[in-house]
């Protein structure tokens, strides 16, 4: 506990010495970081690889944003809706398609994340079109108005509870079960996992997880529109998860920061084809070294 | 009538480079299992070579057309030899993953390499129509549909009748056994990604004068193609085309007949693949025995 009260005092204390510039990319680092914990602990740990990941995100900034300014419900109701929805949908979704094996999930996910550009560019007055929805505030909570490094707080606050909650649960039963369902559903099954209960759990808590980050973020930017829930970024959350080293919370960390900070060092160099780089590092990733950076890391640190 | 027709002849045409795309799915899916999901950046690949040799140097098509599927034939080959065949050890997710990277650095090195604009790749005969009585569509249509038949039955002779065909579908049934039996699979392999990558180089190459080549065209493709395959199951080549065809027929008459927005009608090709990975997921038609 005091660990995270630390962690939490540092992390939220940095964005009070830092310009709005840097404060800006700090948040949105903190963000990808969240998301790719949950897509960590799905992917990495309960071996189903979805491309719906980014599409929660999604579904949960526009939810929080429609309830509260076309609704007008109250925030904390709003809140509450929100992942109310994403755990809804994302039980829709779950349910018929952990009986798909292997990679047709990615495609029915990926199926369902194009579906839900395609709603939000034709939603009209509800979701905006293709411009989305901007120009809006968060309101204030007791008349106080959350903004700069307070909201970074905030976000600080989500990726810490995101934390903790999946490190929890990894080392529990339910962890264990999901390592199982990854490397052996036969053996698990046999074991007494309930193996598709748990694809079911695990795509339900970090679906609704990415939700609620989604919800963070629509106050970050304080616009949402469709291009930024697309296909592009669900490929950069799973180059992410698999660069850091799948299957390890610090490596959904390294990966994501590492990813996420990357295009603004090499912008002098290739301009804006930095994907081509995170294409290749994939690749890397995956032929050269499967435990990802914590793996060099780890490797490291044994012959020291 | 006409109108339905006339209809019928361009989704005829777009179901075909569906069932190519499909087809080079299922020439990787049927021996390996593998996913490729590449192909349509490979079509991609095609679309670009078209442009470059046919549009901007101007060479005969037949000539052109016949060094893009041999290069197309290349790509496959050393995509395999890169991505799939250093990770035959691993979980059958690994090399699906590696391919999706090669997805990505395919696509940004023909970003980087072209005008970020859509390129025009000629037609083989220019434009005009061509009527059979009531039927009637442009020429390109008509160019499609014929060589699309003509691969798939090069494609079903090659399954049924010859040695290397029987020696893909025993790599199908059981890879140890076939092994056992002294078939190389490694050689199996490098032909299936090889023949993949030309058979959805021919559909980019055939789709391409009506879309102009574009480097983002590649994913839409692959879902497009992906959807027909999973219609039409992965057990037969027929099946391809056939999940094409139903595929096109259902997105051109939605757009053209139902009382929706225009822009839905990208939902179609989606819709269709989520329900019939969740209600049929084995395909309309069952493999053979």
């Amino acid at each position: 506990m005091i660990r995270f009260l630390v962690a939490f005092i540092v992390l939220a204390a940095a964005p009070f010495f830092l310009g709005d510039y840097h404060n800006d990319v700090y948040r949105k680092m903190l963000l990808w970081i969240a998301l790719a914990l949950g897509y960590n602990f799905l992917f990495g740990i309960c071996g189903q690889v979805a491309f719906s990941h980014f599409a929660f995100y999604g579904i949960g900034a526009y939810s929080v944003v429609i309830l509260l300014f076309q609704l007008s419900v109250p925030l904390p109701l709003a809140i509450l809706l929100g992942i109310g929805i994403c755990v809804l949908v994302a039980l829709a979704v779950a349910i018929p398609s952990t009986r798909l094996e292997g990679f047709y999930l990615a495609l029915a996910t990926l199926a369902l994340a194009q579906l839900f550009v395609v709603i939000l560019n034709e939603g009209g007055a509800v979701t905006g079109g293709t411009g989305g929805i901007a120009n809006y505030r968060l309101p204030s909570i007791f008349g106080f108005q959350v903004r700069g490094p307070w909201y970074t707080a905030v976000i600080v606050l989500l990726v810490l509870f995101t934390y903790w909650i999946l490190a929890r649960l990894d080392r529990s039963w339910f962890g264990r079960a999901c390592r199982a369902v990854r490397d052996n559903p036969e053996a698990a099954a046999a074991m007494g996992v309930d193996v598709a209960r748990t694809k079911v759990i695990a795509f339900t808590l970090t679906s609704a997880l990415a939700g609620i980050a989604g919800m963070v973020y629509a106050f970050v930017d304080n616009t949402v529109n469709p291009p930024i829930f697309g296909l592009d970024n669900a490929f950069l959350l799973l180059f992410m998860v698999i660069v850091g080293g799948s299957g390890r919370h610090a490596g959904a960390v390294i990966g994501a920061a590492l990813l996420f900070l990357l295009p603004f060092w090499l912008s002098p160099i290739v301009g804006h084809h930095h994907v081509l780089v995170f294409g290749v590092l994939m690749l890397a990733a995956i032929l050269l070294q499967p435990q990802g950076l914590i793996g060099v890391f780890d490797s490291i640190r044994r012959k020291l | 009538m006409q109108d339905f027709l006339e209809l019928a002849v361009s989704a005829t045409a777009s179901g075909c480079v569906y069932g190519l795309i499909a087809l080079a799915y299922l020439l990787m899916i049927r021996p390996t299992g593998i996913i490729n999901f590449a192909v349509g950046e490979w079509a991609m690949v095609a679309a670009f070579g078209g442009h470059l040799l046919l549009s901007r140097y101007e060479w005969n098509y037949a000539v052109g057309m016949a060094l893009v599927l041999g290069f197309m034939f290349a790509v496959g080959l050393v995509t395999e030899r890169v991505a799939v065949r250093p990770l035959v050890r691993q979980p059958i997710l690994a090399p699906i993953l590696a391919l999706l990277g090669v997805l990505v650095v395919t696509r940004e090195l023909i970003s980087v390499s072209f005008p970020p604009d859509p390129l025009p790749v000629p037609f083989p005969f220019g434009i005009g129509r061509l009527e059979f009585g009531p039927v009637g569509g442009s020429y390109q249509n008509f160019f499609i549909i014929g060589l699309t038949l003509l691969t798939f039955v090069a494609a079903w002779l090659f399954f049924e009748k010859t040695l290397w065909g029987k020696a893909f579908e025993a790599v199908a049934l059981n890879r140890r056994a076939a092994a056992l039996m002294g078939i190389n699979l490694s050689r199996v392999t490098a032909f299936s990604f090889g023949a993949g990558a030309a058979v959805a180089g021919l559909g980019g190459l055939l789709v391409s004068p009506n879309v102009s080549a574009h480097y983002l065209m590649g994913v839409p493709l692959a879902i497009q193609g992906f959807t027909a395959l999973v219609i039409g199951g992965v057990g037969r080549v027929e099946g391809a085309l056939l999940g094409g065809l139903l595929l096109a027929f259902a997105e051109q008459l939605t757009i053209r007949y139902a009382p929706i927005p225009g822009g839905y009608a990208q939902g179609v090709p989606l819709l269709f693949l989520i329900v019939f990975l969740v209600v049929r997921p084995t395909g309309l038609l069952r493999a053979k025995a």
